[in-house]
């Protein structure tokens, strides 16, 4: 009933000329509807007809999976291009802040889910690349000459130390396509590698690696309490897990010009460059239904990660969670 | 904080246990390919069933849950690891990285197995799995130098993944924090036990200068293994933000000195005769200021000798307590000196008065 009003609601407001409207319709399903899903959620119990939020819509679970593989399915080949344009630009700082809170060290190995187009795990190698050309200068300083053994020993190890690998993971085809592309144009290819996989549900053996990582990743996951589960599972003693996503703003005035933002012109952006209003519609209603940063902290605590702690980018749109597995 | 974490753990078995899920979060992958041919596909099925049961029964006891027993979670993450060959392609890349990392996970599993937690977090507070892993570190210093580098190569050899490197937000700082702290620790050890001799009588109490000698000596042998990264530490430590951490562990270090020490003071500023509140207060601090500065300027001059078993840097801390010690004397000297000086002050003007008359009463 609920889940029809909205539809209409907005279904009309799209007949007529979106600009203020859309704000208003926005906010009152917004304001009408968070507490619709969750009264479904109590009432239903089968595991079919259990329902979820995608975005402000109430649908089944197994619908939401489907419907959120149409959406990445149809945004992928502008998926790089959109970021740009909706974040101005600012998203490579975000990942650039991820890569430096990460601080890898060479030899590690990462695991980026969601990763689709492979930004993080690009960002990944180039980091370690650079950690371990200034760690041969700093050894190139510290010795003179090198004598024999060492320009020996120097030609027999590169090949016994462990060399650090990226595993970028997706349930979508289509952008795991659109991320070798990238790949091969940038000529990255060693300690790369692309496999398709279902967050929930990760085929990977326990304890592999030694980061996890999901970038604006885990809000499209049906189960988030799963995949956290899982990344306990695949990682390493000792190893990490973080979370890149957006998040609460706190601050009013922000937070008010972050929304008019959102639900005015992003969609707008997507349509004019993407042609694709409905998918960006439906990324920032799925913003607005992410738990905030003290509940995500809480869910990663009880998934059984140790040291959680957040921080938060450009005043709270964006927070990187940073777990550990001890 | 612990209390904390057993509430956690005992929440999230307990979920496990309602959810039905039978993944233990044992930390044993051991797949030796030779046990894995054995297995076939008829008795899989079988097997997977019969030792879920086992393990939901372990599970019925939250204490001792799934991974209490390693050799039953090994030869389930076997059967676990078969059926991960059948499904994911791409799982044959994953099993070379696999073997190696297999053995890891194996050492600190066995040493946590008599406290029966699932992980050993249980019986360790986070804090002090971090000093064991800046302890692990430190024999990489002389390698990597203060640096993430060493911390990640302790932390590895304790069977932890390198990014656990992470939870150390001041970095390189928080290794040599640690360091000092230890070496602080190991000195109170040895005044407390040289104290205690003298107590029971074992063995002869040493004069201050000597005391104070030893003691500083004692703690700068602790820097010979690392004296080659020693500036570096220097530089860190030198940090705005680990300023007050390291003045707070210099003074700690020094007060614990002069307390060992405390039972003969030299009065170094006022005799003990005369000595008045505002004089003594200012002693305990002139004693902790002089100190310190000798600790400081033995620790520099350390740092640049090259002469056998640093024989340079000691007779240099022996000249500066030689100082101190005569700075002291001379300064009561000068005291009982000046007295001196102002009572036959005080004798000439009574004489004075008596000569000329003043003093006379009419």
């Amino acid at each position: 009933m609920a889940a029809s009003m909205r539809l209409l609601v907005r279904r009309a407001v799209r007949l007529s000329h979106r600009n203020i409207t859309l704000t208003a319709a926005g906010a009152a399903a917004r304001s009408g509807c968070c507490r619709g899903p969750s009264v479904c959620r109590c009432f239903s119990d089968e595991a079919e007809d259990r329902s979820t939020h995608f975005g402000f819509e109430t649908v089944s679970e197994t619908e939401k999976a489907k419907r959120v593989y149409k959406v990445f399915e149809n945004v992928a080949q502008k998926y790089d291009i959109m970021n740009d344009a909706m974040s101005l630009g600012i998203h490579r700082v975000w990942k650039d802040a991820l890569l430096h809170v990460m601080h890898p060290q060479p030899g590690a190995q990462l695991l980026d889910v969601a990763g689709g187009t492979g930004d993080i795990a690009f960002r990944f190698l180039e980091y370690i690349r650079l950690q371990e050309e200034r760690q041969k200068r700093r050894a190139a300083r510290s010795s003179q000459t090198p004598s024999w053994q060492d320009i020996s020993n120097n030609y027999s190890t590169e090949d016994e130390s462990r060399e650090s690998r990226a595993v970028v993971c997706d349930i979508n085809k289509e952008m795991l396509k659109v991320g070798k592309q990238k790949a091969d144009s940038l000529g990255v290819s060693a300690g790369l590698s692309w496999v398709v996989g279902d967050a929930e549900e990760l085929p990977f053996d326990d304890d592999q690696f030694d980061i996890y990582t999901i970038a604006f990743g885990i809000r499209n996951v049906t189960h988030i309490d799963q995949a956290l589960q899982e990344a306990l599972r695949v990682l390493k003693p000792g190893g990490r897990f973080m979370c890149l996503e957006f998040s609460k703003v706190n601050n009013p005035i922000l937070s008010s010009i972050y929304d008019a933002y959102s639900f005015q012109m992003i969609p707008v952006i997507g349509e004019v460059i993407a042609g694709d209003w409905k998918s960006y519609q439906y990324l920032v209603e799925s913003i607005r239904k992410f738990p905030n940063q003290e509940e995500f902290k809480g869910m990663i605590e009880d998934a059984g990660f140790y040291c959680v702690k957040y921080y938060n980018l450009t005043g709270g749109v964006v927070a990187l969670h940073s777990g550990f597995k001890l | 904080m612990a209390a904390l974490l057993r509430g956690l753990r005992a929440g999230r078995t307990l979920r496990g246990l309602s959810s039905g899920k039978t993944g233990p979060t044992s930390r044993v992958v051991a797949a030796p390919s030779a046990v894995n041919p054995q297995c076939s596909n008829l008795n899989r099925g079988f097997h997977r069933a019969a030792l879920r049961l086992q393990d939901e029964s372990k599970s019925d006891k939250p204490p001792s849950s799934s991974s209490s027993s390693s050799s039953s979670s090994t030869t389930y993450h076997e059967h676990y690891q078969a059926t991960e060959h059948d499904t994911a392609a791409e799982a044959s890349q994953h099993d070379s990285a696999s073997d190696p990392a297999a053995e890891q996970p194996e050492r600190p599993n066995t040493s946590y197995q008599d406290q029966s937690g699932e992980h050993g977090e249980e019986y360790e507070t986070e804090e002090q799995l971090q000093s064991r892993i800046l302890t692990a570190a430190l024999e990489f210093v002389p390698l990597h130098g203060w640096s993430m580098e060493a911390i990640a190569a302790g932390a590895e050899t304790l069977g932890l993944s390198s990014a656990s490197t992470g939870m150390f937000y001041n970095g390189a700082g928080d290794l040599v924090l640690h360091f000092i702290a230890h070496c602080n620790s190991q000195l109170t050890e040895i005044l407390a036990e040289q104290h205690k001799q003298v107590q029971l009588g074992q063995a002869e109490p040493k004069k201050t200068a000597d005391f104070l000698r030893e003691a500083v000596e004692t703690r700068l042998r602790m820097y010979i293994p690392y004296i080659e990264t020693w500036p570096q530490a220097m530089s860190i430590l030198l940090l705005p933000h680990n300023i007050p951490d390291s003045l707070k562990h210099l003074s700690s270090m020094v007060d614990d000195i002069w307390y060992y020490a405390g039972d003969r003071s030299t009065d170094v500023s006022g005799s003990s005769l005369n000595v008045r509140p505002t004089t003594s207060q200012m002693n305990w601090y002139t004693k902790r200021a002089v100190l310190t500065g000798i600790y400081n300027t033995t620790e520099l001059v350390m740092l640049q000798d090259s002469s056998p078993d640093f024989q340079d840097t000691w007779s240099f801390l022996d000249n500066r307590i030689q100082d101190v010690v005569n700075m002291a004397s001379s300064a009561k000297q000068v005291q009982s000196t000046g007295e001196a000086v102002v009572q036959g002050l005080m004798g000439a003007a009574v004489t004075l008065k008596n000569l000329t008359g003043l003093n006379q009463r009419r």
